[in-house]
């Protein structure tokens, strides 16, 4: 009856959404489940379920007759109804009550003696199962933790970007300025490449023209000195040279 | 006498005596709402006594008892020729 009335609240808000759309609002706006999501997060199971007295009555009978008779009521209640039923044989007494009574007591007593036991058993399982999954979590969760890791370094790693950059520029910057100087280099010995031919070629025409005066000089001379005046200045010559030998007859005498 | 809250949205437990008539008819005898109310009944049942953690044999024995019972009463008819006495 509670889970009745809680499902026509949840209903209410959605149909309401539903009312809402007109029969042209259709394709413009679709509202999806707008209700609260009741499945996420689920809340955990109870630790124990409802209390049982007996392992056949259930708690809210004994509160339901307690005002009324007190602690003792509902057991008297259960032993004038078990008398009731016998003396006016509501249940008949067959040879299959003694097999019945000795089974529930065998049942009894099993269950009293083995009963924590197996729970622990059962628990034990449990808390196995949950472990395995909680490791799957907790796997799951460091693998993410490990990946933001690596990714806030890589980010911080952006930050430090700008290092690689100035590195960079300063080698463009340093072979800009190697070649500059090369070209500037080359330029240079281009130009006195240039120089120095304009000065080889006019010193060569210096000396060209040098020999050739000397040259031109020395065949006028050559030219100008007739067989006549050859003569003349060989027999001068060879008169000087007899001249100088007797000279030198007599110095060394002295 | 009228109540303040409408008879049909009341828990069982509040309904006043002379209104049990009005309230047993206005509920949901339709496929859907029988089914519907077992549903109800079952998942009340397994939330409670059987999908916890540490549940104890009652949530089982519960239903058996509920089961024996309920043989014993289809079986009466046979058990009736196995009185002890005729007049009680």
């Amino acid at each position: 009856m509670l889970s009745r009335v809680a499902l026509a609240a949840t209903a209410a808000p959605s149909l309401k959404n539903a009312a809402l759309l007109g029969p042209g609002v259709l394709q413009a706006t679709r509202i999806f489940h707008t209700g609260q999501p009741s499945l996420a997060p689920l809340p955990p199971l109870p630790e124990y379920g409802g209390k049982v007295r007996l392992g056949l009555i259930p708690e809210e009978f004994f509160q339901f007759l307690y005002p009324k008779t007190g602690i003792t009521g509902p057991y008297v209640l259960g032993t004038g109804l078990i008398l009731y039923a016998l003396s006016k044989e509501i249940y008949v007494i067959t040879p299959e009550t003694f097999s019945t009574i000795s089974i529930v007591g065998l049942l009894v007593y099993v269950i009293k003696k083995y009963g924590a036991s197996i729970g622990e058993f059962a628990d034990k399982l449990n808390e196995q199962k949950i472990a395995q999954l909680e490791e799957v979590k907790q796997a799951s969760i460091k693998q993410f933790q490990d990946a933001i890791d690596l990714e806030k370094a890589q980010q911080a790693l952006v930050q430090k970007r700008h290092y690689l950059f100035d590195v960079q520029r300063n080698n463009i910057a340093m072979a800009l300025e190697v070649t500059y100087r090369e070209r500037l280099h080359r330029v240079y010995k281009e130009v006195k490449n240039r120089l120095d031919y304009h000065i080889s070629v006019q010193d060569m025409m210096r000396r060209k023209e040098q020999e050739h005066m000397v040259n031109w000089v020395e065949k006028q001379v050559v030219r100008s000195i007739s067989a006549q005046q050859e003569k003349e200045t060989i027999a001068k010559c060879i008169a000087d040279l007899k001249l100088l030998a007797k000279k030198a007859q007599v110095q060394p005498v002295l | 006498m009228a109540s303040v809250i409408p008879v049909k949205e009341k828990k069982l437990m509040d309904v006043k005596l002379g209104e049990l008539p009005s309230w047993i008819l206005m509920r949901d005898f339709t496929p859907n709402g029988i089914l519907g109310a077992f549903q109800r009944g079952y998942h009340r049942y397994y939330n409670k006594y059987i999908n916890v953690k540490k549940g104890s044999i009652s949530g089982v024995s519960m239903v058996l008892a509920a089961y024996v019972l309920f043989s014993y009463c289809l079986s009466y008819k046979e058990l009736k020729h196995e009185l002890l006495r005729k007049y009680h």
